[in-house]
């Protein structure tokens, strides 16, 4: 995984796909983490979710720029389409579940279980 | 580019986008009329469906094939049953509004997408239009607590399971070299290009759409998203999306990595058997007909999986067979628990059902045959279902997982066949209120099929035939 | 085209009146199940009248794939040749006739919609029956048929009785089935297909195969022919397996003429002419059949000699007169035989149709010691009978008297031990018959009034929708005899048939019938006669001696009177031990080994289930945390496996 990114030639400090990579799983893992250590606030859920999609487009942006391929950004743009509406929905979710329940703890979230 | 293989797709948007304008303005309440006019914007993309030519378009983003068709019409007919009975529930629940037709119709749109996709790009779009529409769907009744409490559960999970999806993507993408089916399939032809980043992609990807399908261990969300989103959806979502994921999931799995065969069975068989096990056991203990059904479908998908596992034609069409015997049992249950109410309110416990078959015995009757069908006895269509998907196991040699099959059946049988026990032979409780006509509908239509599928099975064996040499040549 | 409305009108008709009986009531039920059945008989006659008189060719019309698995395929498919054509117009016009009777018949019965759906289901599963182009249509049919049978012997459920005789019907049918269902496996096995054009095709090329049980070889075609007839026994209550039929009288009277006497119960005579191309090369079985069958038609006869319920009476003479049909198959006459299932179908229909009248009129009394005195009050229904015992007893020119003279001239032209067995338990048997049907008329329409008063004042005629099929009917009972007999049995038989009947080429006995001694022909008419007179002497001149009879001749007349014991010894040697054996098993091996084992894994099962619901706990976090696991393990599983 350590394998220089093609084009960035013999400097110093060597930023490649590897750094990318590491950073982008970091992110990953905070936001699952962020959303399942959390026990207080619904709105901390949702920006776990825009953390784990800026981890993936961290990690679509890179490989795009390694493998010389335009696919990669173009799925990133879709990607940030994407979670506009899907935070956009969310929200409106949690306004009418706190409107109906009026709070939005996350432990309060278990009336159906079994 | 070929724009015209995706007409299906584009007529049902545009269709879409018309019944939301005229709902918006026109004056009165839109609610009938504009689910009318969603049913008929259903079958006309049916009709389109069936005259679009096969072939390959936007530049390999898009394809169609017999495999699409035959999905493509069993979501559409999936979708217009939801909404026909929507029509029956929508009176008593203050839900006639008429965003709910138009979301079905895009979540449609994103169901086709996903069953013509030759990409992981195609693949992402699909499914996230159909996510964001089942879960403002899920929330749908923004009155009642536990709609919006579904809402947010499936949303939190669902968008989790997309991020795990998406990142599996931008893995394979990476790892491979490419996000079109065609050049992964090339690529991964060669084992030694399959690294271990390649391998954790897949299975994120997996991951995404087991979530979709609600197989164990992404089958948390179900049981509670089940009960608490209003019936006619919980409906929706037990029958057209689960098609659609499930196409998705043979498609990527049976298509590009299909080299990989001999190690994603492995995934498969582990996540099927587990499956069918919670799907069998944990059914046994509810009380909430609409929980139940949650483990239930659990269960279905467990089978269905293990036609996937097989891996070979005759499992692919054990497992197109087996969709749509199931998504006219699930319809037809529904339309059952939909017409449960008394005075005016929705009940859903099983109790309720006590002495069904001396109020109402049609309602009875057409519920004890969507069990048996449920339980696979003969001569019903879920018999035909789960046989199709067994002897392909066994023509496989997978004695172990096709007699783990058989078991969990038997045990599944248990709760289902209580389900007639009760209706049969407990004593009566007060009668429900008048069915509307659109329930009765649907619940004769799926009778109808589930009953006499055995009659005439030969067609649809044949385009399921037709479907899966279509994807594994 | 006509065909096809002919066999799918009565489907319609019963779908209506079965799915929307309740919302568009009583009347329009009735109306729609007689339209649509009217419908078919008027497709069925004229695709008859095509085949045979107008010259179109006889052929299958395909409806669609049933089964495609592997080797064994097969299709829906309708065969239009003469067999099946003479069955579908005969089976349609009565059935026609029978709806419109049941508009009377049931006027006082609440539940008419449900039993004109079945009654036309009915219609529709014997229609599927006779022009099934495979064995396997033709075993759906056959079920069907049995399945509506049992659902209308059954109909007043609320009789324990009428619920008990649709339980034996449904079980001795089972023992029946088992045969016909092994029977056609081993056709699979023999021919590798059940396609009634491809097994004739094939009868040349299995001759010979043979199967070896205990060093004693079977030919294959006597074994399948066994089996089929066995199959045939259970439904059309031959000898053994007839203990059904009796009983099933419980049902409504029009059930008792269409289902069990013209067109169900002849479902095992149609079978055998169906499959007569292989039956003529198995004479071994064809010899068990005659046997079979002269022997239920003198046993039957006897006892309906001294049974008192009108209906039961000429249920017997029913079993008596499929006795008669399988003689016929059995000497290689299957166009006597399909001849005699024709004219028996409209005379008997109409028997059963007049006891029902009679038993209408006499205020739903059945026991014909209560009757008597009343032909003068119900002159119709009186003629009528006549003219079905008449038919029945085969006097010239009636039904009858052609179609039973032709079996037992071609069963005493056979000249076979089993030919000449099926001869002459035939012709006692004839004597028997028109015995039983003038003490039958005597006993019921003459003599005293033994009715009490109340009864008496009330009895009238039917109305006219039940004489006028029962008018209908006996012009069938006169005219099919005189009408039909020259084409189905002359020179020329082979022009009515077509390929429809395939009969060896040793196969002579039509043609030997033509040659035989004068009196082989006179004798049927004459011991009929004989037993008219028999039955005047005694019922009508001395009344007082049959019971003197009975007295003096008390064994006989009591071992007459309780079926020769059949369903006793049945009670005794199966049923009996068979409940004993179930009890022990069910108390001991049931309740505690089988029971225990499912008890405990049940018990098992749902503490498993609450362990597995306990993980749903509601929480998003441990949800998210699950489906984390869920990923790192199948990664792992992954990676270990690759």
């Amino acid at each position: 995984m350590n394998t220089p990114m093609p084009g960035m030639g013999d400097t110093k400090m060597v930023i490649g796909l590897g750094h990318y990579l590491t950073v982008s799983a970091i992110l990953l893992v905070l936001g699952i983490f962020g959303i399942f250590l959390n026990r207080k606030n619904v709105i901390v859920i949702l920006m776990s979710i825009e953390l784990i999609l800026l981890a993936v487009n961290l990690n679509l942006v890179a490989f795009s720029a390694a493998l010389a391929d335009l696919a990669g950004q173009v799925m990133a743009m879709f990607v940030l389409t994407v979670a506009a509406a899907e935070a956009a929905i969310g929200l409106a979710i949690v306004v009418i579940y706190s409107r109906n329940r009026g709070s939005i703890e996350v432990e309060d979230v278990t009336m159906m279980k079994g | 580019m070929n724009w015209t293989l995706a007409i299906p797709e584009i007529v049902l948007s545009c269709c879409g986008m018309a019944i939301l304008l005229y709902g918006v303005l026109s004056r009165g309440n839109a609610f009938f009329m504009s689910s009318m006019l969603s049913v008929g914007a259903l079958l006309l993309t049916g009709v389109l469906v069936l005259s679009t030519d096969a072939g390959s378009g936007f530049f390999g983003l898009f394809i169609t094939d017999a495999f699409s068709a035959y999905i493509k019409l069993t979501i559409l007919v999936a979708a217009a049953l939801s909404i026909v009975m929507a029509l029956g529930y929508a009176e008593h629940a203050n839900m006639q509004r008429f965003e709910f037709p138009v979301l079905i119709l895009l979540c449609s749109v994103g169901m086709l997408v996903m069953a013509s996709a030759s990409s992981l790009m195609t693949l992402y779009m699909g499914i996230e239009l159909m996510s964001l529409s089942i879960y403002v769907l899920a929330a749908f009744a923004r009155d009642d607590l536990r709609s919006s409490e579904a809402g947010l559960k499936y949303f939190v999970l669902g968008a989790l399971a997309s991020g795990l999806l998406l990142y599996g993507i931008s893995l394979v993408y990476g790892f491979a070299g490419s996000m079109s089916f065609d050049a992964l399939g090339a690529a991964l032809a060669d084992p030694k290009k399959v690294s271990a980043g390649l391998v954790t992609g897949i299975v994120f990807i997996v991951a995404g759409l087991a979530f979709k399908i609600s197989a164990v261990p992404f089958h948390m969300w179900t049981p509670d998203v089940y009960e608490g989103a209003p019936t006619p959806v919980t409906a929706f979502m037990g029958t057209a999306p689960k098609v659609a994921a499930m196409a998705l999931l043979v498609r990527s799995l049976a298509g590009p990595f299909s080299d990989l065969l001999g190690q994603w069975q492995q995934l498969i068989i582990l996540v099927s058997i587990a499956s069918m096990l919670l799907g069998s056991l944990a059914a046994i203990g509810q009380s909430n007909i609409k929980r139940l059904m949650a483990y239930s479908s659990i269960g279905h998908m467990g089978y269905a999986l293990i036609g996937l596992a097989a891996g070979t034609p005759a499992g692919i069409r054990g497992v197109l067979i087996y969709l749509v015997t199931y998504v006219f049992m699930n319809s037809g249950t529904f339309a059952c628990i939909i017409a449960m109410r008394r005075r005016g309110r929705a009940v859903e416990g099983i109790a309720d059902l006590g002495g069904l078959s001396k109020t109402d015995p049609g309602l009875a009757l057409a519920l004890a045959i969507f069990m048996f069908s449920m339980a696979g006895i003969p001569p019903f269509s879920g018999f035909w279902g789960k046989y199709f998907i067994f002897s392909a196991a066994v023509a496989q040699g997978m004695w172990p997982i096709a007699v783990i099959g058989v078991l969990t059946s038997v045990i599944g049988a248990y709760y289902y066949v209580r389900i007639i026990k009760v209706m049969y032979f407990d004593n009566a409780e007060p009668a429900f209120d008048a069915r509307p006509a659109s329930l009765s509908f649907v619940a004769a239509a799926s009778c109808i099929f589930t009953t006499f599928f055995f009659l005439f099975p030969a067609p649809l064996v044949a385009a399921a035939d037709a479907a899966a040499r279509a994807l594994l040549g | 085209m006509f065909y096809a409305i002919a066999v799918f009108a009565p489907l319609l008709g019963s779908l209506i009146a079965g799915l929307l009986g309740r919302s568009i009531g009583d009347r329009a039920a009735q109306a729609v199940t007689i339209l649509c059945m009217v419908l078919a008989s008027i497709c069925g006659v004229a695709s008859f009248i095509d085949l045979v008189y107008n010259g179109v060719p006889a052929g299958v019309i395909s409806l669609g794939t049933w089964v495609e698995a592997g080797s064994f395929h097969v299709s829906w498919a309708l065969r239009y040749d003469t067999l099946s054509a003479v069955m579908v117009a005969m089976v349609t016009c009565v059935a026609t006739l029978i709806h419109i009777y049941s508009v009377g018949y049931m006027s006082h019965d609440k539940s008419n919609p449900r039993f004109f759906s079945y009654l036309s289901l009915f219609s529709f599963a014997m229609l599927m029956l006779v022009t099934a182009d495979n064995l396997l249509q033709l075993f759906f049919g056959w079920e069907g048929v049995g399945l509506m049978s049992y659902l209308l012997i059954g109909f007043w459920y609320h009789k324990p009785s009428a619920c008990a005789a649709a339980m034996k019907a449904f079980i001795v049918n089972r023992v029946g089935d088992l045969g016909f269902a092994v029977g056609i496996a081993l056709v699979f096995f023999v021919f590798g297909t059940i396609t009634f054009g491809e097994i004739f095709e094939a009868i040349g090329a299995h001759q010979n195969d043979a199967y070896q049980v205990f060093g004693t070889s079977f030919r294959a075609y006597e074994v399948i022919g066994i089996l089929l007839f066995i199959g045939a026994m259970g439904k059309s209550a031959q000898l053994g397996l007839h203990v059904w039929l009796p009983d099933a009288m419980e049902g409504p009277t029009p059930v008792s003429a269409l289902i069990h006497a013209a067109t169900m119960v002849t479902a095992g005579v149609f079978l055998m002419a169906r499959m007569s191309p292989l039956l003529d090369y198995a004479p071994g079985a064809l010899g068990f059949i005659a046997v079979v069958g002269g022997s239920t038609a003198l046993f039957a006869a006897t006892i309906g000699c001294v049974q008192n319920d009108i209906k039961r009476v000429i249920a017997y003479s029913t079993c008596s007169q499929l006795g008669y049909m399988f003689i016929a198959a059995g000497v290689g006459a299957y166009q006597a035989s399909i001849f005699h299932l024709l004219t028996h179908a409209f005379f008997k229909a109409l028997l059963f149709l007049a006891a029902g009248s009679v038993i209408h009129a006499m205020s739903d009394e059945q026991d014909i010691r209560k009757m008597g005195g009343i032909w003068k009050k119900i002159p119709i229904t009186y003629t009528v009978f006549w003219i079905g015992s008449l038919a029945l007893a085969g006097v010239y020119p009636f039904a009858g008297y052609f179609s039973k003279d032709a079996i037992l001239e071609a069963a005493y032209a056979a000249h076979s031990a089993s030919g000449t067995y099926g001869f002459i338990c035939g012709l006692l048997a004839a004597f028997l018959t028109a015995f039983y049907s003038w003490r039958l008329i005597i006993l019921t329409f003459h003599g005293a009034p033994r009715a009490d008063h109340h009864t008496m004042e009330h009895v009238h005629e039917s109305p006219w929708v039940m004489t006028g099929p029962l008018i209908l009917l006996a012009i069938g009972a006169i005219t099919t005899g005189i009408g039909f007999h020259e084409e189905i049995l002359g020179e020329h038989w082979h022009a009515f048939w077509g390929e429809s009947i395939r009969i060896a080429s040793t196969n002579h006995v039509l043609h030997d019938m033509e040659e035989l001694a004068p009196w082989v022909g006179l004798a049927p008419s004459v011991v009929g006669l004989a037993g008219i007179a028999l039955a005047y002497l005694l019922y009508m001149g001395m009344p007082t001696v049959p019971a003197q009879l009975a007295q003096s001749f008390g064994v006989i007349y009591r071992l007459l009177l309780n079926k020769w014991y059949f369903d006793e010894i049945y009670a005794a040697l199966l049923i009996r031990p068979i409940t004993a054996l179930a009890r022990l098993l069910w108390q001991v091996g049931d309740a505690t080994i089988i029971d225990g084992i499912p008890n405990g894994l049940a018990s098992l099962t749902s503490s498993s289930s609450g362990q597995v619901v306990k993980v749903q706990t509601g929480s998003i976090a441990h949800y998210a945390f699950a489906m984390l696991i869920g990923v790192v393990v199948l990664v792992g599983v992954f990676l270990i496996f690759r």
